[in-house]
């Protein structure tokens, strides 16, 4: 039975996840009504904690990316400020940027923040790489100035003025991250400990743009990353509070299940699963393509332009994550770092192939969150997440009655290489364990397959193409924009919130020209 | 410096300009295959947490003078979900003019579930087991909730010997435990510590006897009758001494408060880690007061608001129930956040050590309803029920 909601909204956003918060505050900043809908019972989607025992777990963030110092702020503690939620927030700074091991050639190394430091370090490693890393970071320089005035300008830059001021950015623009540190001559050692971050994009370095890696690394190093002391909770339930401070409307437990449009193909409303229906003519979809042109678009409304263009990408990484509370303290433990990353090899083609099977990937992206924020869980104990990601739907092949132990089988596999690697015995202190497999990312957040990085950006489908074609990308459907992992920006938490900032931002603009 | 990959820079500055044009075409020549419906992942997820389930009572039957068995099967489906041994479920209905719903250990096993088979066991203690007891009939209907909850084995975390000790209607998730252990799905080695008043009031006996004979470990200890071939008096550290090793097990404790205050301090000389002892959560129940004062709270659900009265020894949650408000819950422990809701006025208290909050939702007020007890008028906001 359908009731009719007698409210109408602005807009509507579907899904509370950081770019569905960050939309919902644009909108309202921007003086327009928004409901902001969610089907699971918090804010935050991937952006949240949970408790077990006397630990609460950080549930996915590892580092707040390009977040300064309140001085010295990145672009997105700036963000936060103009959104108005830097100050609900009480902020710790990551101690060091990371851990790198590697199984085949043995790297232990430990990079500190600072591109002098990161520089130092590395010549200390690899003795002879000073060169090619100082020109490295010009570049990664460049680039970031050239990001900053593409913003500046709302991606309609002036070529001549591109051509004329960021040359290299546009030189390098086209190449991977091996061809441009290549073309650096920069030794292979030192690419391989260079390259560490690249799980975080989830893309092997032949394949993955340098302009997109070296925009994180230069983040990164120079402008710290920082983390929310309560977890992301904490960011999430500050926006959700700020929402509510700027008279939006949040409703939980409510599913979008359809985008109704009209016989011209506008927007007309959102249907939730019970029936409710709520008048709007503009949504921003924080969740895939794949589901809002696969189910939740009126099917009249689906064009074969829309089809070929989702069906064109690619998924990205599908998540398994372990959590452990430990009942002895990170020194007990002997665990030294905050931030570790962990690879059978250092090709980062190899690991990705390696990543396609369940059974052939014990890479790890690990965190002890003490070691950054002692504070977080009880004296005399600590707290770790490991993540892996699945570069193909093997998961898919789990059966019901096999899913308890597939998930024991990849987390003792996790907890068996971190032993290995780092000689610290954590097995016997577990006093409180929780796996999400990428079955539970699915049941959390509906994203297809599990998948937590939205669309793969290699080759083709690489940010700077992304970026500059966002204006087209949006025309696909008018009324509809989208935010999150799977918006232009692609995943990540920083990317996920300056999507919302920018389909927040714009579809105000759709609005004002309306009225015009 | 000056990047320069091929031979002339303004072959590099041409291949950037082909990024955009690159892109269109890919994206033109993506297959016109209609996009996918259903993915296998997402398909398990929807398998093993199916939400809210339609179910309807298909056996009772009587166990002991003051508890009955009662049988369900899906009526939305043809199967309940795969679960781990030890978890429960949440039977929600409606009677009268008040919703209720209470969480019951499950006593089936995981395997019997596939087989659209869900096993709980009631004791005749409350307001809702009560009416189960004694009024509910074959062919009524419910809601449950999905197979939930944190009292189950984690094989990486226990021991491989388990020790459990159940008191009185506490045995529920041990049945489900050993059956689960029998048929292959865990790895532990389990003994069954059973404490009843007496032989009459041991549930599921012959059940246990039979799994005895398959490598279930049990010892009944009856408090207020001797007999043969069964211990006497209350599970001691003594007796349990006589049995295993205390400090290389891993003990799951199901059973009244008092029990587990009693067990614990039996064990309290052994130093054993926090992680040794595992106890499943209990209801939250009303305040024990005399002339409970009335507020008012007002719910908003959506763009609903309702005004009731709010007792102020009872729960929230039990509040909206009574006033037939479909308010989501589970676990009505504080722990399983199910019921998480914004506060947005008005003083309240927590019940004693069950504060399951998150750090941030203390900082930016919100509450688990079923856990918090008014104390003024108040205003929350709260998630439609699914």
């Amino acid at each position: 039975m359908e009731k009719r909601n007698v409210k109408n909204y602005d807009v509507v956003v579907i899904g509370a996840g950081n770019g569905g918060l960050t939309a919902a505050i644009r909108v309202l900043q921007g003086g327009y009504s928004c409901l902001l809908l969610e089907k699971h019972n918090l804010p935050g989607g991937f952006a949240t904690s949970f408790k077990r025992g006397r630990f609460e777990f950080e549930a996915s963030l590892h580092e707040l990316n390009d977040f300064g110092s309140p001085k010295e702020p990145g672009d997105i503690r700036t963000l936060f400020r103009e959104l108005g939620v830097e100050d609900k927030i009480d902020w710790i700074r990551i101690p060091e940027a990371y851990h790198l091991i590697t199984t085949d050639k043995k790297y232990d190394c430990e990079m500190p923040f600072g591109v002098d430091a990161f520089i130092n370090k590395m010549e200390q490693y690899v003795p002879g790489s000073r060169k090619s890393m100082t020109e490295f970071f010009e570049l990664c320089n460049e680039v970031r100035d050239a990001q900053t005035y593409s913003n500046s300008v709302n991606g309609n830059t002036d070529s001549n003025y591109m051509k004329s001021h960021f040359p290299n950015f546009i030189k390098a623009g086209s190449y991977s991250v091996n061809e441009v540190l290549d073309a650096l001559k920069m030794p292979k050692e030192a690419q391989d400990i260079l390259n560490a971050y690249w799980c975080y994009l989830g893309v092997d370095c032949d394949r993955m743009s340098f302009l997109h890696y070296g925009s994180m690394v230069i983040r990164y190093i120079t402008r710290d990353a920082w983390m929310p002391k309560m977890r992301s909770h904490e960011i999430s339930m500050a926006m959700e509070t700020r929402i509510r401070e700027l008279g939006g409307d949040i409703w939980y437990h409510s599913e979008a299940e359809k985008i109704l449009t009209d016989e011209k193909n506008t927007i007309t409303g959102v249907r939730l699963a019970d029936g409710t229906i709520i008048p709007t003519r503009h949504v921003i979809a924080n969740c895939s393509p794949h589901l809002v042109f696969g189910k939740m678009l009126e099917q009249k409304s689906v064009t074969e332009q829309m089809i070929r263009a989702t069906n064109a990408r690619t998924f990205a990484g599908r998540g398994f994550s372990l959590f452990l509370g430990l009942n002895k303290s990170a020194e007990e433990l002997g665990i030294k770092s905050h931030n570790y990353f962990i690879y059978d090899t250092a090709d980062t083609v190899k690991q990705y192939d390696l990543m396609r099977k369940v059974e052939t990937n014990h890479v790890q992206a690990t965190v002890c969150l003490n070691n950054a924020f002692p504070e977080c869980s009880p004296a005399g104990t600590c707290m770790m997440y490991f993540t892996t990601m699945f570069m193909s739907d093997d998961w898919g092949n789990v059966s019901e009655t096999e899913y308890f132990k597939a998930k024991d089988r990849v987390a003792e596999d996790m907890i068996r290489v971190f032993e290995r690697e780092t000689g610290c015995r954590i097995r016997d202190a577990i006093e409180e364990i929780a796996v999400a497999s990428p079955t539970t990312y699915a049941r959390y957040c509906g994203h297809p397959q599990g998948v937590i990085y939205g669309y793969e950006t290699a080759g083709w489908d690489s940010l700077m193409p992304r970026m500059m074609m966002m204006k087209e990308d949006a025309g696909l459907f008018p009324g509809l924009r989208f935010a999150g992992g799977y918006a232009m920006r692609s995943s990540g938490y920083s990317s996920a919130y300056v999507s919302g900032d920018l389909s927040g931002r714009q579809t105000v603009g759709d609005l004002k020209k309306e009225v015009r | 410096m000056n990047f320069k990959k091929q031979i002339f820079g303004f072959m590099d500055m041409l291949r950037f300009k082909k990024l955009v044009p690159n892109r269109r075409e890919a994206l033109a020549s993506g297959s016109d295959a209609p996009l996918p419906q259903e993915y296998r992942t997402n398909e398990l997820a929807k398998k093993l947490h199916p939400g809210n389930m339609k179910v309807e009572l298909v056996d009772i039957r009587s166990l002991t003078p003051d508890m009955k068995e009662f049988t369900f099967k899906r009526i939305d489906s043809r199967a309940f979900p795969f679960f781990r041994a030890g978890q429960y479920v949440s039977l929600q209905g409606k009677i009268g003019n008040s919703y209720v719903s209470r969480p019951y250990s499950i006593v089936s096993s995981p395997r019997e579930a596939l087989e659209n088979k869900l096993v709980l066991a009631v004791e005749d203690a409350g307001f809702f087991s009560g009416y189960l007891n004694r009024e509910a009939k074959v062919g009524e209907r419910f809601i449950m909730t999905e197979p939930a909850g944190e009292f189950h084995y984690e094989t990486l975390r226990d021991q491989k010997k388990i020790v459990c000790i159940a008191g009185g209607s506490g045995i529920t998730p041990f049945l489900s435990m050993a059956k689960s252990m029998e048929e292959g799905d865990e790895s532990y080695e389990m003994i069954l510590f059973y404490g009843a008043r007496d032989e009459a009031h041991l549930a599921y006996k012959k059940e246990l006897d039979a799994l005895a004979e398959k490598g279930l470990k049990v010892i009944y200890v009856l408090s207020d009758e001797e007999r043969q071939g069964y211990e006497h008096g209350f599970v001691t550290a003594e007796l349990l001494e006589k049995y295993v090793d205390i400090s290389a097990v891993t003990f799951f404790l199901c059973g009244p408060a008092a029990m587990y205050a009693f067990v614990q301090k039996q064990l309290s000389s052994y130093g054993l880690p926090v992680k040794a002892i595992r106890k499943d959560a209990t209801c939250c129940k009303n305040l024990e007061m005399e002339n409970p004062r009335t507020f008012t709270l007002t719910v908003r659900i959506r763009d609903k608001v309702y005004t009731i009265d709010a007792l102020e020894n009872e729960t929230l949650l039990a509040a909206m129930e009574r006033s037939g408000i479909p308010a989501p819950n589970k676990c009505r422990a504080g722990g399983c956040g199910y019921c998480h809701s914004k506060w947005l006025s008005g003083e309240y208290r927590i019940a004693e050590n069950r504060d399951g909050r998150r750090e941030a939702d203390r900082k930016f007020g919100c509450i688990h309803p079923c856990v918090t007890y008014p104390m003024s008028d108040m205003e929350i906001d709260v998630p439609p029920a699914e």
